[in-house]
């Protein structure tokens, strides 16, 4: 029961943190001259920077949400999966594991990058740091979000 | 000025050294430590599930490694990270934010690689 409710807490966190650091992506990339009424017009009149922080507190909440589940999942449902057959979600769940771990280290630099910019650093190479992230956090969604529903699939 | 330039430096280099460490750990299966959640129980270093319960009983007791993996990595990582804080600034301007997310990159390609047992089966 409680890791049921934990889980759907960090399926909720998640989803706060995809829609930041997918704003926050899209806006790192847009052309800085795109017309002010289009869709990336109105993305580009959020200042990009403002959503560091809520990405770095989500990301850290989700990922420790989901280190707390993770206990559950390795007693009481990756067996279940092992004895389905279902290796590949497997896969991509552990590939999960190591890219938030690889992402949640890149987390203060990339706190640096957008809260306290230098002159001589390379725009571009925020946003990379920015898209990596979104990769990592929207690779770590679909991964669980299939992990929790593989069962269902077809059954 | 020193200490307002020491936590970017020290940042950048966390993060690429975490991603490095890491690897390294995950191919080494150097944890350090194991945590096996049906026994409620966490053991210094890497062990497998034969070295705490009888063979025939390993699948009662599951070992997870990746808390180990990260923890090794983190630790590796915020020695670097103390030491690039502790670096003079001029000497480290030009390889660290800029291209901070080449390593991590790599990393995570070699994570796919070493995971690719998995869709083989």
């Amino acid at each position: 029961m409680m890791a049921t409710a934990l889980l759907i807490i960090h399926g909720l966190v998640a989803v706060a943190l995809l829609g930041a650091i997918t704003h926050q992506t899209l806006s790192a990339w847009a052309p800085v001259n795109t017309r002010p009424g289009s869709f990336f017009g109105r993305f580009r009149t959020v200042p990009p920077a403002a959503f560091a922080n809520a990405v770095v507190v989500l990301y850290l909440a989700a990922a420790v949400l989901g280190a707390i589940i993770y206990l559950d999942f390795r007693v009481d449902v990756r067996p279940t999966l092992e004895q389905a057959g279902h290796w590949k979600v497997l896969g991509f769940f552990d590939l999960k594991e190591h890219f938030v771990a690889i992402g949640a280290a890149l987390l203060p630099a990339y706190w640096v990058c957008w809260r306290r910019p230098r002159d001589d650093e390379p725009i571009r190479a925020r946003a990379i740091l920015t898209s990596i992230i979104a990769v990592i956090v929207w690779w770590g969604f679909l991964a669980g979000h299939i992990t929790n529903n593989i069962m269902g699939f077809g059954a | 000025m020193t200490s307002s330039f020491a936590f970017p430096r020290f940042a950048s280099a966390f993060g690429t050294a975490f991603a490095v460490f890491y690897v390294v750990a995950l191919k080494l299966d150097l944890a350090l430590f194991t945590v096996y959640p049906s026994l409620r129980l966490v053991v210094l270093g890497t062990h497998r599930p034969r070295d705490v319960v009888d063979p025939a009983l390993g699948f009662l007791a599951p070992a997870m490694y990746w808390y180990g993996w990260a923890a090794s990595a983190a630790c590796g990582a915020l020695v670097v990270g103390l030491l690039a804080a502790l670096l003079p600034e001029g000497s480290t301007r030009r390889i660290w934010l800029g291209r901070l997310w080449v390593i991590p990159m790599f990393a995570m390609v070699a994570c796919v690689y070493l995971t690719m047992p998995w869709f083989r089966l």
